[in-house]
């Protein structure tokens, strides 16, 4: 595909694009310098380019390619390239196998033993696949293989998904909260329908059965997901839709399919002539079949390089009045967003080809399965059955947002989902826009209840995307919401987007992308660059001490000469009874931040020429300790992301512990602002980035403890292991009192106003916010103990492996064994 | 098991230009700019007519949008800012230093060509920052890039119309101390 993308100069005209990748491209008239091209590179470049050009019809190409490949059959370098190309398209550009499938088996009319070839890479590459446990990997290498079933002995694919299920079984009776087994059954259903649309009469029997048994795994919800709903609705109020995992509703779409006599109605069959090439056609059925070789499973499976959750169905246009995206109860629902995602997640390196995919959706299922590209959302609602109101890009973007809003964690950094949508907007800014203009109202009217994690991830989102373009947004639909209390949900997401867009660009020129109603937010503090030195001002106590301690760190003075400085101020504040350490840790801070102030990289360096103060100041005292947050985020506060920048950076430097940010936030911050601090975007990012630093570094020390070399020994791991159990202690702990409204604050505040029974509007937001809290960092911490399991359960499986192949070695008793045998020696002297 | 020799299908856009291997061997159109990746102008954006920032060039501003935006490619440990050698201004380009490889590899495939505020960011890899490299090698002072530019396109003044953005490979903590002098005099 890529492989055409310069020459294409980038421009967006299908009706050029029709002619640009022609094994025939003499139409154009054009050079024929192709033809000169040796057979496997003109096979290799057909192939890639498979199905991509909606113009031309599947079997035409499929047999054109076929024929191009069985005429060149003495090239042995084409012969092992095709298997090897096949076999790589199927995992990297997922939406074409069905395709790759009809070539095959158009080439097994001429030359069979190249499926015999293909098979046997095939199931070799899948036990290793198996092994590794790269799920995702095993399920598109059992596409292929399920979409060859027509020409395979036998069962075909069926004992292999027998196999599998029975390991699933085994998992999830030793342990309910296994999550191999559900990927399992996840991988059997969804190589199903592949297997089906092949030949639905003959294998319905088959497939009930598999079916009746995956029922019970499918059927029972997962312990797990009750941690992973991305709606967190309050009391009284409900989800948008009853979140449904992937695997119950697959089980139940089969259902319906099956009933349906497995119509499989959106699945290209590309193998499929036209009735004049019946010849054909029978050649195709009745070709040699082939023995699917034996697949072995391990006893034990594993896990995998991703750690697997069940996962949800999620959709960003579920209730609307038209169906513009397959519905819940039909297969295609599943199908479709499943070829998506994993093209999306697979293509993360090229996130322009990943876009052309989303476009281009509709070239890779049945004619008809979509309405046509670009169909404005008012002329889907006239479309009337049997044609299909389902919009290829509101399917397309859909799957994309399916990631972005993921829990745990989507596979790859958010940053790159933001990537593709900009790139899809880009590519076809008149078909994509207006579908991201209905989730963005979706997700707006629905971020209250939302759970809070995935509400901040649409704020980064909004505000990333909107910098890309202009910072433009119908604002004005909102514009009710910005009288409302900085409480309200809404409020604080139109706060915290307009606070990210200013770090993505300036505070005027976003003020002028803004309604005037929304101005008043903005205030003149976010338009200087450097904020003001408040000891500049006379006034402010201290400000002569604040004045020469900023001169002296700005010309590099020696530590004798700030030493006097800081002595006088403590004596000051002692005269004024107020805590010494603290005072001049406020002057102090006040000023390296002011020296600094003209760039990250300035008060990188500031920080780091005084790192021995400030640490001590830090380590004397909690009290201390918080001063220097204090003064970052009082000094920062126009501007928070430098404020966060800079305590991210504190924490590098071992100046400030996780515990006093998350300390600072939940319980200083939050006080003195009787909760208002939880609804701040900002004061989240500080804590959710602090709690990911201190759960990554874990993870990485847990990482290397797996690789016996590393030599790492328990202590270490459990001493990493408790400091972040008592983070999220603590946490958990500041959260719950906010959440069930104990917080003292809340009580003094409600106090005030004579309202003490909790039943304030005020206060029933405040406790909202506090339950939002709560249950994202219970969730991490659930996510956390999870991952230790298993890091646990890796490492001893790596122990006994290295364990046994030390024991082995010696018993082989070939010259090979001779060094292990003396590496053997070494380790038990 | 498949080839790990094997390319990909779809071309990675993680991969750095040749420039550093090859400044050299390169027949575009422009041959003069040997400093920077290929030349986009072609598909330049609309909006460069009524850029709002063309007056916006204080190291701040431009240092703390960079820092947003890059840190969504994981933590940002050294940013150097490119500044024009006879004007100490910034000129358009800058280092973009991460603690681990990886980061820097989804920076290219995540951040490269898309924009901030209006401009279009090229990225590439870099081999590693030294003194001397954050000021523009053109004959005015700036990028060489813009200098080329100003020949088709004048009254779009001194300053980059892109951010180029050059990240140094992989660096772990041990190193950062060695750095400190260097990194001190970069003030």
């Amino acid at each position: 595909m890529a492989d055409y993308d310069r020459r294409d100069g980038g421009g967006y005209n299908p009706k050029k694009r029709r002619y640009r990748d022609d094994d025939d491209g003499d139409r154009r008239g054009g050079p024929r310098r192709r033809f000169d091209a040796p057979p496997h590179v003109r096979v290799r470049k057909q192939l890639l380019a498979i199905a991509e050009n909606p113009m031309r019809p599947w079997h035409e190409e499929v047999q054109s390619i076929a024929n191009l490949f069985t005429d060149n059959w003495d090239d042995e370098l084409l012969r092992t390239n095709f298997v090897d190309l096949v076999l790589q398209l199927a995992v990297e550009q997922p939406m074409k196998t069905p395709f790759l499938a009809a070539v095959v088996l158009v080439a097994n009319t001429n030359k069979p033993q190249i499926v015999d070839m293909l098979l046997a890479k095939l199931t070799s590459t899948l036990e290793i696949k198996i092994a590794e446990g790269d799920w995702r990997d095993v399920k598109l290498y059992l596409k292929l293989a399920g979409c060859l079933q027509s020409c395979l002995e036998g069962d075909g694919v069926f004992p292999v998904l027998e196999e599998l299920f029975s390991r699933a079984v085994d998992l999830q009776t030793a342990s309910s909260e296994d999550t191999i087994g559900t990927e399992l059954v996840k991988i059997i259903l969804l190589t199903l329908p592949y297997v089906m649309v092949t030949g639905p009469t003959q294998w319905q029997q088959k497939a009930a059965d598999l079916m009746e048994k995956t029922e019970i795994i499918a059927g029972e919800a997962h312990p797990l997901q009750a941690l992973i709903e991305p709606y967190h609705p309050e009391a009284g109020d409900q989800s948008p839709v009853a979140s449904q995992s992937c695997i119950s509703l697959l089980q139940t779409q089969l259902q319906n399919e099956a009933n349906n006599g497995w119509a499989l109605s959106c699945l290209p069959r590309p193998w499929e002539l036209p009735v004049e090439e019946v010849e054909q056609q029978e050649k195709i059925a009745n070709a040699e079949k082939h023995t699917l070789p034996p697949i072995a499973i391990p006893q034990t499976v594993v896990a995998g390089p991703r750690p697997l959750f069940p996962e949800i169905y999620f959709s960003v246009y579920a209730n609307q009045d038209v169906e513009s995206t397959p519905p819940l109860t039909n297969i295609a629902a599943s199908l479709i967003r499943d070829a998506l995602v994993d093209t999306i997640n697979v293509l993360n390196f090229n996130r322009n080809v990943t876009a052309r995919f989303l476009i281009e959706l509709d070239c890779y299922f049945a004619p008809r399965t979509f309405a046509a590209r670009a169909t404005p959302f008012d002329k889907i609602r006239e479309i009337e059955p049997p044609k299909s109101s389902w919009k290829p890009e509101d399917v397309a973007v859909d799957a994309v947002f399916s990631q972005l809003f993921s829990l745990p964690n989507p596979e790859h950094k958010l940053v790159y989902y933001h990537a593709v949508l900009t790139e899809a907007c880009k590519l076809a800014p008149a078909a994509i826009a207006p579908s991201l203009g209905r989730a963005i109202r979706f997700l707006y009217r629905n971020s209250h209840r939302m759970d809070l994690e995935l509400s901040n991830r649409f704020m980064d989102w909004f505000s990333h995307h909107l910098s890309n373009f202009g910072f433009t947004w119908k604002w004005t639909e909102w514009v009710d919401n910005v009288y409302l209390s900085n409480l309200h949900p809404d409020k604080a997401f139109i706060m915290g987007a307009i606070d990210k867009e200013i770090r993505l660009s300036f505070a005027q020129r976003i003020k002028n992308t803004l309604p005037e109603p929304y101005q008043s937010l903005i205030g003149p503090e976010k338009e200087k660059d450097v904020p003001d030195f408040k000891f500049a001002d006379d006034k402010t106590p201290f400000a002569a001490e604040g004045k020469e301690i900023a001169a002296l760190l700005r010309r590099k003075a020696p530590e004798e000469e700030i030493e006097p400085v800081i002595e006088r101020i403590h004596s000051l504040a002692l005269d004024n009874n107020l805590d010494p350490l603290v005072a001049s840790t406020d002057v102090f801070v006040t000023s390296v931040l002011h020296v600094g102030s003209k760039s990250l990289s300035h008060v990188l360096a500031a920080i780091e020429r005084t790192k021995e103060r400030l640490t001590d100041a830090g380590a004397t005292s909690e009290a201390a300790r918080t001063q220097i947050i204090s003064s970052v985020m009082e000094y920062w506060s126009a501007h928070p992301g430098v404020a966060i920048a800079i305590i991210e950076k504190l924490l590098n430097y071992s100046i400030l512990t996780p515990q006093a940010v998350i300390n600072w936030a939940i319980t200083t911050y939050a006080g003195a602002t009787r909760g208002e601090a939880l609804a701040k975007g900002f004061v989240y990012e500080m804590v959710f980035n602090t709690v990911v630093k201190v759960t990554s570094r874990l993870r990485q020390v847990l990482q290397k403890a797996t690789l016996p070399e590393a030599m790492i020994d328990d202590e270490t791991i459990e001493a990493e292991i408790n400091g972040m159990r008592s983070l999220f202690r603590a946490i958990e702990d500041a959260l719950f009192a906010w959440a069930s409204g104990s917080k003292d604050e809340m009580l003094e505040a409600s106090d005030g106003l004579g309202e003490g029974d909790g039943t304030s509007e005020t206060e029933k937001l405040v406790k909202r916010w506090g339950e939002r809290w709560l249950r994202v960092f219970k969730r991490r911490a659930a996510i956390e103990e999870a991952f230790i399991v298993e890091a646990r359960k890796e490492r001893e499986r790596k122990a006994a492996a290295a364990a046994a192949e030390l024991a082995a070695a010696p018993a082989q008793g070939d010259d090979m064994a001779v060094d292990s045998v003396d590496a053997a020696a070494e380790v038990t002297a | 098991m498949l080839n790990t020799r094997q390319r990909s299908t779809v071309e990675r856009l993680d991969r750095p230009s040749a420039y550093f291997f090859n400044k050299n061997r390169r027949n575009r159109r422009h041959d003069r700019d040997h400093r920077d990746g290929e030349n986009e102008d072609s598909n330049m954006h609309p909006e460069a007519f009524d850029d709002p920032l063309k007056d916006a060039t204080t190291l701040y501003v431009g240092n703390l949008q960079v820092y947003e935006l890059f840190s969504k490619c994981g933590e940002i440990k050294r940013l150097v800012m490119g500044l024009d050698r006879l004007q100490k201004t910034p000129c358009g380009f800058c280092f973009v230093e991460y603690y681990t490889h990886q980061d820097a590899l989804d920076c290219m495939k995540y951040i490269g060509g898309t924009k901030l505020d209006e401009r279009i960011i090229r990225t590439d890899l870099d081999p590693g920052f030294e003194e001397g490299r954050q000021y523009g090698r053109g004959k005015s002072g700036g990028q060489v890039r813009d200098e080329y530019r100003e020949d088709y396109d004048e009254g779009r003044g001194g300053l980059g119309r892109q951010i180029q953005a050059e990240r140094m490979r992989e660096h772990d903590h041990k190193r950062y101390d060695d750095n400190d002098e260097q990194y001190g005099r970069l003030r």
